[in-house]
This record gives structure tokens, C-alpha cells and sequence, in this order.
């Protein structure tokens, strides 16, 4: 067993090397799969009737709906646009985090201001103000996208402000403030740089979980409309013909969902190892 | 994120899904011959109370409640709780004589008062549209006389729509769980959102029913199709995407209907309007008639019917379906491509830019066409409309709505897939007057054409059987404009147990909505020896 691991190129590599292999490879599949859903024209996920609910095929990889439309090519316009969804959330919301957390470092007023803001926001059930904030917002995958984005700045807003807090008490910045660097400068040369780590993993780990809120609340019937491909809405179709025995038409796209998710969640393990030396031997 | 967390909410998912998809339906304890456990109706949204909707939308059995008219299955007017009627000459009086000694299930007498009542209040709340009606007043106990505000032909109709509540007890925010009325059966137990239980009426004073009891469960289509299948249901009805499954021990019947499906076109522009619903008004691309005209010839009607219907189903170019005296005689042509791209060519609208899409001074014709989300046939005829509409340069947006959302924002501004049919004559009124548009669900395309609406005038003050061929002619005349392009009639499906006789052909022509429990009295317990 030991001989042959060794022959294996992957185990020639050193740790640091692997993550960055692991890291390349899933996310050239996540791109890979964005790209093809993007070149996907909804207009030619027709409807053919002599084609209902055909099982799994080769010309049908994951079969067909009770329309006679192609389940794969829904399937990948769906997590296309799970993906897009899932970046745009995450990336809004880490800047929410980023903006929160710095304006707590303000002054004493302004922080406890803030935790109470992220204790309101905690108290309530994540779904329920998510189908809050989607349904004023209107239809559509805006609605959809800024109730994610509104929703998941929580935690990563936490961990910077305690960063934040340790990082004011240290010598260098009031050092800094003795020189009479105003509060912009310390947060641009002193804080950004340390918390800049945090700032990336967070983001990439707020990526499955948006996703898994997208597919949520598209599944509960909010946001977009029961013929549009999302994910959530493939899956909440599928339920009613699982009685008559269409049994594909939500494990396929269950399993496409949860390969998705557990990939972010790699690229979010990995960038953390490569990024954080304290992790990076674990 | 923990990995073990996501793994798990997406097994929770699936989870539900195959649980909700195996595990629904009731329990399935011995019954009796004379009990019955179905899922046919949806629940009342204002609970069993004809004033606030309760089956009286349609001229449906409200069971619970007797009218004083209903059909037979010969779509003949008959008596119930009246015994005859007389029209004056000028149409504007109706006088109905009742059945005596008619007794409510809580024992008080069943007067022309109660009649008078029902009616007077049921104006006043407006669910069932009585506008011709002036008012009506019990003259004594057997006697009540209908005066309206102009000669309507047609209000003998409106006697076979709601069911009659007793004046003295009838409070409007407690009858619709505890009604009180005459019909061959009364409520005994109603459980929101899961059953409503009937047991036989013994005050009952026409022909008993065969089963004593009636359990009417609420289940959505996927989980009365699964109890079916486990055998827990004697009767089912279930949206049309089920015609071709089979369930062991089960028939399969379809009922013709005359409830016909079509598109809701607003005829006029936009200019921002919002009307007291909330509803936009008017559409600058369906507003121009060419639009219409070429969507009405060039999209395939028995396709349509052949893929949302499963086949099952008629094609109607009218509102009024072909088996009714009230449907024009001449029938049209469909499916034809070339003469749709023909009839936007003529009217200026052209492909400028080689996108497969016409336009005309600058505006594409695209627009929007709203479909109920949670109605599978109105969604498969939307997404079948917008394929074949692309073919002739015209790029619609499919857009699933519920009713609420439609009524309330878009169903004077978009098309939208509507439904409608009835055998009294009066609702083509409610879809081509200009004196209902945009109220609730009336004229949602803001028709407006005075000699169609002389015709219907002229109809309503015509003898009923004469008065016919006139709304035919006025349903015609208003198809010229296309304000609504209808697709077909729709059948409805039973899956019936092999021990019950529906008598399927003794039924009353399905309006929309149908009319499940309308031939109650002629269902029968079969013994079917195989299975025991």
C-alpha cells in the first residue's frame, strides 16, 4: 500500500502543492459548469410531449419531466444559476460584514449599536426573514439574491469584529493614533491586511449556505416563477410525480445540488489551509 | 460550514420529499357500504356558506344547501325547493312558488323569506353576480317575487345557484362552519385543512341519497393520488396530467365539460393606469388587434389540447363551447403559420433586426402571459403557447402567478390563461360588457364594442329559448376583435372505485369548476366479488 501511494504523482506532491491542485480542480468544474449553463438558451428547453417522463437514457441523461423537457440541461441551468446566485449573495454579503464590522471599530457607541443590530438579526429564524425580504422585494432572482445577501453576513460580521476589537487594543495602532493617524488610515494600513484572510475564506464559506437558501426558498415556491429552471423549483416539481414513479426527476438533481455545495465547501477548506499557516499542516 | 451540516439539510430535503411522496392519506379502518371517503371538493375558502362562494360561484350542488332550481342530466331546468315560476311579459318580474313544509336541519320551516333573504343578501356581498336583480320579497310563506331593474331573460339561471340559509339564525361570521340548510346532506364535522365529514340530511324532503356518509378529504393532487393508489379513497379527482395513469381496483371516467380555456388579451394601451383591484390596465403590444388576430390563427388548438390535456378535451374557438345552444355555428381555422406571419405583416409589424422577432415603430412584440402556478394544465398551455407563438415572430414571457398576485397587479395588464363556461347565458356578459370591465374577474381586457353590447341587451330581453341565438351572434361578433383567444374545453377526471357507480351520464354539463356532487342521489354501492 505504501509502495504504490508513492507511485502515485498525486502523493509526490507536498501539501501545499495537493491544496492547490484540490483547489484548481473543483474550481474548474464549478466554472465549468457556470459556463455551459450560461450557453444554455432557456428558449430551447422546449417542451415535446411524445417524450414525458422518460427515464434516465443516453439520449436523456437524467430523463425527462412531465413536459417532455430535457432534465439535464435543467438541471445544469438550475445550478448555473444556483452558482450565480450563490457568488452575488456571498460576495454582498461579506461587503455587509466588512462595512459592519469596521464601522463597530468606530467608537464604543457605534459597537454596541452594532451587536445589537447582529443580535436582532440572529434572533430571527434565517428563512423566515429571508421569504420576508425576497417577497418586498418583488419576484425574480433579485429578490432572491439580496434576501441571501441580507441574511448570511452574520457570522462572518461577528468574527471580524472581535478581529477588529483584539487588533485596536494592540500597541502598533494606538502608536499609530498617538501619531495622529485618524481612524480611515488604521483601518486601511493596520486592520485590512490581518483580517483580509478572514475576509476570503468567510466569503467562500457564505457560498454553500447561500446556495443552500437559494434552493430552499426557490424549493417553498417564492422568488421565481414554477417553469423557470432553479434548482429549488426542479425539486419541489419533482415531488408530484414521484407518486406515478418518477423517481429521477429528484434524485439527480438532489445529488447535482449536493456535489455543488460539498465542492464550495472544499474550495473553502483548501484556500483557508493555503492561506492560514496555523491550519495549513493540519 | 461543518460539511456534516449541508450533507444533512440536502438528505432532510430529500427526505421529505420521498416521505411527503409515500406516507400522506388517511387511515383505512373497515366502513360500511353506505360510507364514502373521497377527495373531490377543494376546501371553501369562507367555509359552507353560499353567501361568501360555497358552490355558488357555479351552478353547482351545494349539497349542504337546496336551491330552488337546479339541472338534470339532461341540462334541463327542474324543480327543488320551487314548484314552478312565472315570468312577466316584459321580463321583469319572476314569481316562484316553493314546496311546503320544507324543514332547515335545525327543524325551523323553510319560508319564502328565507328565499328572499338569501337573495337580498347575496346582492349586497356580491359573490354571485345579481346586478339585473332590483330586490327580492316573500309575498307569503310559498310565494316569493323577483323584481329586476331591467328585462334579463336569463335570471332564471340565477335560481339554480345558491343555496338557500335560514333568515332567522343565519350570521355571516358563523355559518360558514356551522351551516344550517335543507340539501341532502348536513355537516357534522369540519376539520380546516384536512376533511370535511356529511352525513345524510333525514329532514331531507326529495330523493334520499344511497350513502349515509361522505368523507370529503383535502388533498393535493400528489397526495389523493398516492392514497388512491393505496387503496384508502373510493372516489379521487385529480388534474388533467394524471389522465394516463392507471390505479389497481380503480376506473378511470372523464366527464366532458364546457369549461373552456383561453387567453385574456387587454385591447387597449397602457398609459399607466392602476384600477381599484391594483391591477395595471392595458398593454401596448396586445392592444393592437394584428397581435391577437395572428395568435388566433396561427397557434394549433388540437396540439394544445392533445399535449396540456393529454387529449382529453375539445377545441373551442368560442367562450361557449360547441355542445351549448349558445356557441356560434360557424367554426374557424388554426394552426396556420403562414397566415399569421401574414396578418403581422399587413399590419406593419416586420423582423428589423433578423432576431426571429417582429417589430413595429420601434416596439418588439413581446409580452407577458401569466399562468396560475400551482394549475399544471394552465402552465403546460402557457409554455405550449409561447413555442408556438415564436414561430411567427411573436416572443412571449411565461410568468407563473397565484390568484391573489394576478388579481391585484396584473390581470388587466398582461394576458393571462383564464377559464370560464356555463349553460346560463348571462356570464358572456360578465366577459364582453364594457359596464364590468376590470372588475373583479369581468372583461379583464377592457373590451368595449357597443354593437356587441346591443346584441346582448337585445338577447336579455328576449324569450330564453329565442334569446340563444342572439348571445351566439354577440359571441361572434366579439371573436372578430379577438379580445380573448379560447383553446378548448377541458374534460375532468375521476378515478372511481370499482364498488361505486358514479352513473357518470346523469350528470349536468360541467360549468367551470364542474359539478361533482350533482347527481348524488343516483351513486351506488357496486359488490364487486373478485376482490372479496
Amino acid at each position: 500500500m505504501n509502495n504504490l501511494s508513492k507511485l502515485s504523482p498525486f502523493n509526490s506532491l507536498n501539501l501545499r502543492q495537493k491544496t492547490i491542485v484540490i483547489i484548481t480542480l473543483t474550481t474548474l468544474l464549478l466554472v465549468l459548469i457556470f459556463i455551459s449553463s450560461l450557453n444554455i438558451d432557456t428558449s430551447t428547453i422546449t417542451t415535446d410531449f411524445a417524450l414525458r417522463q422518460r427515464p434516465p437514457s443516453l439520449e436523456h441523461l437524467f430523463g425527462t419531466d412531465w413536459l417532455g423537457r430535457d432534465m439535464f440541461i435543467r438541471t445544469v441551468k438550475g445550478l448555473g444559476l444556483s452558482i450565480m446566485i450563490g457568488a452575488i449573495a456571498s460576495i454582498l454579503s461579506s461587503l455587509i460584514a466588512m462595512v459592519m464590522a469596521f464601522f463597530s471599530s468606530l467608537n464604543k457607541y457605534a459597537d454596541s449599536f452594532m451587536s445589537w443590530l447582529i443580535d436582532l438579526f440572529a434572533s430571527m429564524p434565517h428563512l423566515l426573514l429571508l421569504i420576508l425580504i425576497s417577497i418586498c422585494l418583488g419576484k425574480g432572482a433579485i429578490g432572491v439574491i439580496i434576501g441571501v445577501a441580507f441574511t448570511h453576513w452574520l457570522s462572518l460580521a461577528r468574527v471580524l469584529r472581535v478581529e477588529i476589537k483584539e487588533i485596536n487594543t494592540s500597541e502598533y495602532v494606538n502608536l499609530a493614533r498617538k501619531f495622529g493617524k485618524n481612524n480611515f488610515w488604521v483601518a486601511k494600513e493596520h486592520i485590512l491586511p490581518l483580517v483580509i484572510t478572514q475576509i476570503i475564506v468567510g466569503t467562500l464559506l457564505i457560498f454553500p449556505h447561500a446556495i443552500m437558501h437559494e434552493a430552499s426558498i426557490t424549493f417553498l415556491g417564492f422568488g421565481l416563477s414554477p417553469h423557470e429552471p432553479a434548482i429549488g423549483v426542479i425539486l419541489s416539481e419533482s415531488m408530484k410525480y414521484l407518486a406515478m414513479g418518477s423517481w429521477w426527476l429528484a434524485l439527480f438533481p438532489g445529488l447535482a445540488l449536493l456535489i455543488v455545495v460539498l465542492l464550495f465547501d472544499v474550495i473553502g477548506e483548501q484556500v483557508e489551509k493555503l492561506l492560514d499557516p496555523t491550519k495549513a499542516q493540519k | 460550514m461543518d460539511k456534516k451540516y449541508i450533507i444533512g439539510i440536502i438528505i432532510a430535503i430529500l427526505a421529505i420529499i420521498a416521505i411527503s411522496a409515500f406516507s400522506m392519506g388517511g387511515n383505512s379502518a373497515e366502513k360500511a357500504d353506505t360510507e364514502l371517503i373521497v377527495a373531490i371538493d377543494e376546501e371553501p375558502e369562507g367555509g359552507f356558506d353560499p353567501l361568501t362562494g360555497w358552490a355558488s360561484a357555479r351552478s353547482k350542488e351545494p349539497l349542504i344547501q337546496s336551491r330552488v332550481f337546479k339541472f338534470d342530466g339532461n341540462d334541463t331546468l327542474i324543480n327543488d325547493l320551487g314548484t314552478g315560476y312565472t315570468v312577466s311579459d316584459d321580463l321583469k318580474t319572476v314569481d316562484v312558488t316553493l314546496r311546503d313544509g320544507v324543514k332547515f336541519t335545525d327543524d325551523t320551516p323553510l319560508t319564502a323569506e328565507d328565499v328572499a333573504f338569501t337573495y337580498n343578501s347575496a346582492k349586497e356581498m356580491g359573490t354571485t353576480d345579481l346586478s339585473t336583480m332590483e330586490e327580492a320579497t316573500a309575498v307569503d310563506d310559498t310565494h316569493v317575487k323577483f323584481t329586476l331593474n331591467q328585462p334579463d331573460s336569463t335570471f332564471i339561471h340565477k335560481l339554480a345557484k345558491i343555496g338557500i340559509v335560514p333568515s332567522d339564525s343565519y350570521n355571516n361570521e358563523t355559518y360558514g362552519s356551522n351551516p344550517v340548510g335543507s340539501g341532502p346532506y348536513k355537516l357534522v364535522q369540519w376539520d380546516k385543512g384536512q376533511q370535511a365529514i356529511f352525513e345524510v340530511n333525514e329532514n331531507y324532503y326529495g330523493e334520499k341519497p344511497y350513502y349515509t356518509k361522505i368523507t370529503n378529504l383535502f388533498l393535493e393532487p400528489d397526495a389523493a393520488y398516492a392514497a388512491a393508489q393505496k387503496g384508502e379513497l373510493d372516489i379521487v379527482e385529480l388534474p388533467l396530467t394524471y389522465a394516463n395513469e392507471t390505479i389497481d381496483g380503480m376506473n378511470k371516467i372523464t366527464i366532458p365539460s364546457i369549461d373552456v380555456r383561453g387567453i385574456s388579451f387587454p385591447v387597449i394601451p397602457n398609459n399607466g393606469e392602476i384600477n381599484e383591484d391594483g391591477s395595471g390596465i392595458g398593454n401596448n403590444v396586445t392592444c393592437d388587434p394584428a397581435i391577437r388576430e395572428a395568435i388566433n390563427v396561427g397557434i394549433n388548438r388540437q396540439k394544445l389540447i392533445d399535449g396540456s390535456y393529454n387529449g382529453y378535451g375539445d377545441v373551442s374557438y368560442y367562450i361557449t363551447q360547441s355542445g351549448t345552444p349558445i356557441a356560434p355555428k360557424e367554426n374557424l381555422t388554426d394552426g396556420d403559420v403562414e397566415q399569421a406571419k401574414q396578418v403581422l405583416a399587413d399590419a406593419g409589424w416586420t423582423d428589423t433586426d433578423g432576431d426571429g422577432i417582429v417589430e413595429k415603430d420601434g416596439q418588439k412584440a413581446t409580452f407577458e402571459l401569466d399562468y396560475i402556478s400551482g394549475d399544471t394544465t394552465r402552465q403546460s398551455l402557457a409554455l405550449q403557447v409561447v413555442e408556438q407563438a415564436k414561430e411567427f415572430g411573436i416572443e412571449i414571457e411565461p410568468v407563473g402567478q397565484t390568484w391573489d398576485e394576478l388579481e391585484k397587479s396584473t390581470k388587466n395588464c398582461n394576458a393571462w390563461w383564464e377559464g370560464g363556461g356555463d349553460i346560463d347565458p348571462y356570464f358572456i356578459h360578465g366577459r364582453y360588457s364594457s359596464d364590468v370591465a376590470g372588475i373583479a374577474w369581468n372583461n379583464a381586457a377592457y373590451y368595449n364594442n357597443s354593437a356587441v353590447e346591443e346584441l346582448m341587451t337585445k338577447a336579455m330581453a328576449q324569450d330564453l329559448n329565442s334569446s340563444y341565438s342572439t348571445w351566439a351572434e354577440a359571441v361572434s361578433l366579439a371573436q372578430k376583435d379577438n379580445p380573448y383567444v379560447w383553446v378548448g374545453s377541458l374534460d375532468y377526471l375521476f378515478f372511481v372505485s370499482e364498488s361505486v357507480d358514479m352513473s357518470p351520464d346523469t350528470h349536468y354539463i360541467y360549468g367551470h369548476g364542474g359539478d361533482e356532487w350533482g347527481n348524488i342521489a343516483d351513486w351506488k354501492h357496486v359488490d364487486t366479488n373478485s376482490t372479496e
